[in-house]
C-alpha cells in the first residue's frame, strides 16, 4: 500500500484537500493511504476524508518556522516511509518543500499543474520559461517523490468516508529560533475570485475605465478580475489577477474585456464553462477560446449590455 | 560586513533557444541577463555599501563562462568581487544538484549574510535559496518586499514580506539567506560611461570542478533528482465561436446567451 503525506497549510485547508485529487491521479487504481500533516488543530474539514491526521498542535509551531517544519517532515518520513509528499504551492509550501526534498535527497517538482502517465511512466507537468513552455518532468532516484502543486488546478470532489486516525507524534526533535514575526497587517479583500461563479475581467483595453466593470459584475451576480497588464499599472488589485503569476480560476462564465489572452493569462483559466471576449481586435488570441467574440469597444459593450439587461428586466416587471 | 549575492543569469525571456531534443536551454547563444529579483539583491547590497563603505560584496553565480562580460559589468557598478562556478560537468543540473554545487562553494566562503532573489523568470521553481539554506543550515526568507536599511547589520535584519493575505514584518538573526522581490524597488545601476572599459579582470575568479571536487555522478544530468522528459507549447482547445459587434443585434445575442445559460 502506498503512503502519501499531504501538508495542510493553515487557512488553506481546501488547497490541502484538493491534493487528494492529485494523489488519485498519480496512483489511479493502486491502493494508497493518505496522511494529512497539520500544524494547528483546526482540521474538522479533513476528518473522515484522510486516513490519518498527524496533529502537531502541541508543538505550537508557526508556519514560518520552515527549518523546524522540514525537520519534522523528515522525521515523519523516517517513521512512515512515504511514497509521495505533496505540498500546496502556496508561499509557505514552496519554501518548505525544497528543504524537505534536500534533507531526503529526493527530487521535487515545483508548481505542478497536471499529471500524465506517458511512455516514460509518471510525468509531472509544470509551466516553465514564464509560461511559454510546459515541461514534463520525471523524478529519478529512490524517492519519495515530492511535488508542490499549484492551488486551484486540481479539485477534490469525492467524499470518501474514511475512519480517520489522529496521531500525535512524540519525541520530535527540531530547532526553532533565529526568525520571528514581529507584526502583521491583514489585507482586506471582499471576495476571492477563485470562488466566483461569474468573473467580469478587464485588461489593457479597459485601463481607463476598469471601475465601470463592477456594475455589470453585480448585475450578473459575479465579481471583477483583471489581467496583469492593469495590475502592474496599479489600476486593479493584485489579488484579483488571473493567470500564471496570479490566480487560477474556475468560474462558469468569464467575460474578458480588453484582454489579449497571453499564454500566462490563459494559464489561469482552468475549467471555465463559457468565455465571452470583447476586443477591438477579433483576432486576439483570447477570441479563439471564446464562445462569443464581440468585436468592438469594451466600454460601449458594457453600457449597452447593462441597458439591455435593465430594459428586459423592466419588461418582465410589467 | 561581507555580503554574498547569489545570482542566476537567465535567458532574456523574449529571446531564448531551447533544445527540444535534449530538453535544455541553449544558453551559449541566447542573450542573457541577471534574473530581475537577483538584480534587486545586488541593488540592495550596493545601497548598504553606500551607507557603510567598509561593506564588501561578492557576487556568486553558477553559469557557463560566457557570462563573463555580464559579470564584469556588475563589478563596474561597485561590487567588489565575483565568483563564477563553471564546469562542463555541471551542465544540465537540476535545482537539487545546483544547490549542492553552490553550497559546497559557499560553505568555504566567509559572509555575514547571503542575499538572493525569490523567483527566477526561467525555471521559476524557487528551490535553490531554500535548498542552500538547508545545506548551510541557515534560516531563510523569500518574497521580501522591503528591508529596513538602518537596522541592517551583521547580526540582524528586519524586513517585510508581502503575501496575498497580509504584509508581515520579521526579524532574522544573521547569517541568513534573504530573498528579495522586485517589489523592493532596488535596482542594479547602469555602468557609468567613464567605467565602461574599466579593467576588472583581477576581481573575477572562475572556479571549476577541480576546486569543488564533485564526482561526475553527483552533478549535471546524472546527479539530478528530476529530469525533463518532454516539453510542449501548451495548446488550448479552440471553441467554435460566434463573432458579433457591439451593435444592438450583437448585444442581444450576448443577452440571449446569458439568459439561456441562466446568468440572468
Ligand atoms: C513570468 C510572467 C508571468 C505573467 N503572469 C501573468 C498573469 O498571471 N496574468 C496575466 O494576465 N498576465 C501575465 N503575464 C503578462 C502577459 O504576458 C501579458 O503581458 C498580459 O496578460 C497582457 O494583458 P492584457 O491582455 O490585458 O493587455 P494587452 O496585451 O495590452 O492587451 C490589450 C487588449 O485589449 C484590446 N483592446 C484595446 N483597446 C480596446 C478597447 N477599447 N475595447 C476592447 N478591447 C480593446 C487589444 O486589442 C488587446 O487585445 C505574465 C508575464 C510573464 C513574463
Amino acid at each position: 500500500m502506498k503512503r502519501i503525506l499531504i501538508y495542510i497549510e493553515q487557512h488553506h485547508e481546501q488547497e490541502g484537500l484538493d491534493l487528494l485529487e492529485t494523489a488519485r491521479q498519480i496512483y489511479q487504481e493502486e491502493p494508497y493511504e493518505t496522511y494529512a500533516l497539520v500544524l494547528k488543530s483546526q482540521y474538522d474539514a479533513l476528518k473522515g476524508i484522510f486516513d490519518v491526521i498527524v496533529d502537531l498542535s502541541e508543538e505550537c509551531l508557526q508556519e514560518y518556522e520552515m527549518r523546524a517544519i522540514s525537520e519534522v517532515c523528515y522525521q515523519l518520513h523516517k517513521s512512515y516511509h512515504f511514497d509521495a509528499i505533496l505540498f500546496p504551492a502556496t508561499s509557505w509550501g514552496r519554501l518548505i518543500a525544497p528543504r524537505v526534498a534536500m534533507m531526503l535527497d529526493t527530487g521535487l517538482v515545483a508548481d505542478v499543474t497536471d499529471i500524465a502517465h506517458g511512455e516514460h511512466g509518471l510525468e509531472l507537468i509544470r509551466p516553465a520559461y514564464s509560461g511559454r513552455i510546459m515541461a514534463s518532468i520525471q523524478i529519478t532516484g529512490d524517492g519519495p517523490m515530492m511535488l508542490s502543486v499549484r492551488p486551484g488546478v486540481f479539485s477534490y470532489t469525492q467524499h470518501k468516508k474514511a475512519a480517520t486516525q489522529i496521531r500525535i507524534p512524540q519525541d520530535l526533535r527540531y530547532r526553532t529560533g533565529g526568525l520571528k514575526e514581529t507584526g502583521r497587517k491583514e489585507k482586506h479583500s471582499e471576495y476571492d475570485i477563485r470562488e466566483s461563479d461569474v468573473l467580469i475581467s478587464g485588461g489593457g483595453g479597459v485601463e481607463r475605465y476598469f471601475h465601470e466593470l463592477r456594475p455589470l459584475a453585480e448585475l450578473l451576480g459575479g465579481h471583477v478580475s483583471a489581467s496583469r497588464a492593469i495590475v502592474d499599472k496599479g489600476v486593479a488589485d493584485r489579488n484579483v489577477q488571473v493567470g500564471q503569476s496570479g490566480k487560477t480560476v474556475n468560474p462558469r462564465l468569464y467575460i474578458a474585456l480588453g484582454i489579449n489572452g497571453a499564454l500566462q493569462h490563459i494559464e489561469g483559466l482552468r475549467n471555465v464553462d463559457y468565455i465571452i471576449s470583447v476586443n477591438t481586435n477579433k483576432y486576439a488570441p483570447i477570441c479563439s477560446l471564446s464562445d462569443i467574440v464581440v468585436e468592438g469597444d469594451a466600454y460601449t459593450f458594457i453600457h449597452r449590455l447593462i441597458d439591455t439587461i435593465h430594459k428586459e428586466k423592466g419588461y418582465e416587471g410589467h | 560586513m561581507k555580503i554574498i549575492c547569489v545570482v542566476k543569469f537567465v535567458p532574456d525571456v523574449d529571446n531564448f533557444t531551447y533544445d527540444h531534443e535534449k530538453h535544455i536551454i541553449i544558453r551559449e547563444n541566447s542573450r542573457m541577463m541577471v534574473n530581475p529579483d537577483d538584480a534587486c539583491a545586488i541593488g540592495f547590497a550596493l545601497k548598504m555599501k553606500q551607507r557603510s563603505p567598509d561593506t564588501s560584496i561578492e557576487v556568486v553565480t553558477m553559469a557557463p563562462e560566457s557570462v563573463l562580460p555580464l559579470v564584469e559589468d556588475i563589478l563596474r557598478v561597485g561590487v567588489d568581487t565575483a565568483t563564477i562556478i563553471s564546469d562542463r560537468l555541471y551542465a544540465g543540473s537540476d535545482t537539487y544538484a545546483t544547490s549542492r554545487v553552490l553550497s559546497r562553494y559557499l560553505s568555504g566562503a566567509t559572509y555575514d549574510t547571503i542575499l538572493t532573489g525569490s523567483h527566477a523568470i526561467d525555471g521559476d521553481t524557487s528551490h535553490v535559496p531554500s535548498q542552500i539554506a538547508c545545506l548551510l543550515d541557515l534560516n531563510h526568507m523569500s518574497y521580501i518586499s522591503r528591508i529596513d536599511e538602518s537596522s541592517f547589520s551583521s547580526s540582524l535584519a528586519r524586513f517585510e514580506v508581502e503575501s496575498e493575505q497580509a504584509v508581515s514584518s520579521y526579524e532574522i538573526q544573521m547569517p541568513a539567506i534573504l530573498g528579495l522581490t522586485r517589489a523592493s524597488g532596488y535596482r542594479l545601476p547602469y555602468v557609468r560611461y567613464k567605467n565602461l572599459n574599466m579593467d576588472v579582470s583581477d576581481r573575477v575568479t572562475v572556479i571549476h570542478n577541480d576546486v569543488l571536487c564533485f564526482d561526475e555522478s553527483e552533478v549535471g544530468l546524472t546527479g539530478s533528482r528530476t529530469k525533463v522528459v518532454g516539453t510542449h507549447v501548451k495548446t488550448y482547445k479552440n471553441r467554435s465561436h460566434h463573432v458579433v459587434t457591439t451593435d444592438q443585434e450583437g448585444i442581444d445575442t450576448v443577452y440571449r446567451f446569458l439568459k439561456d445559460k441562466q446568468f440572468i
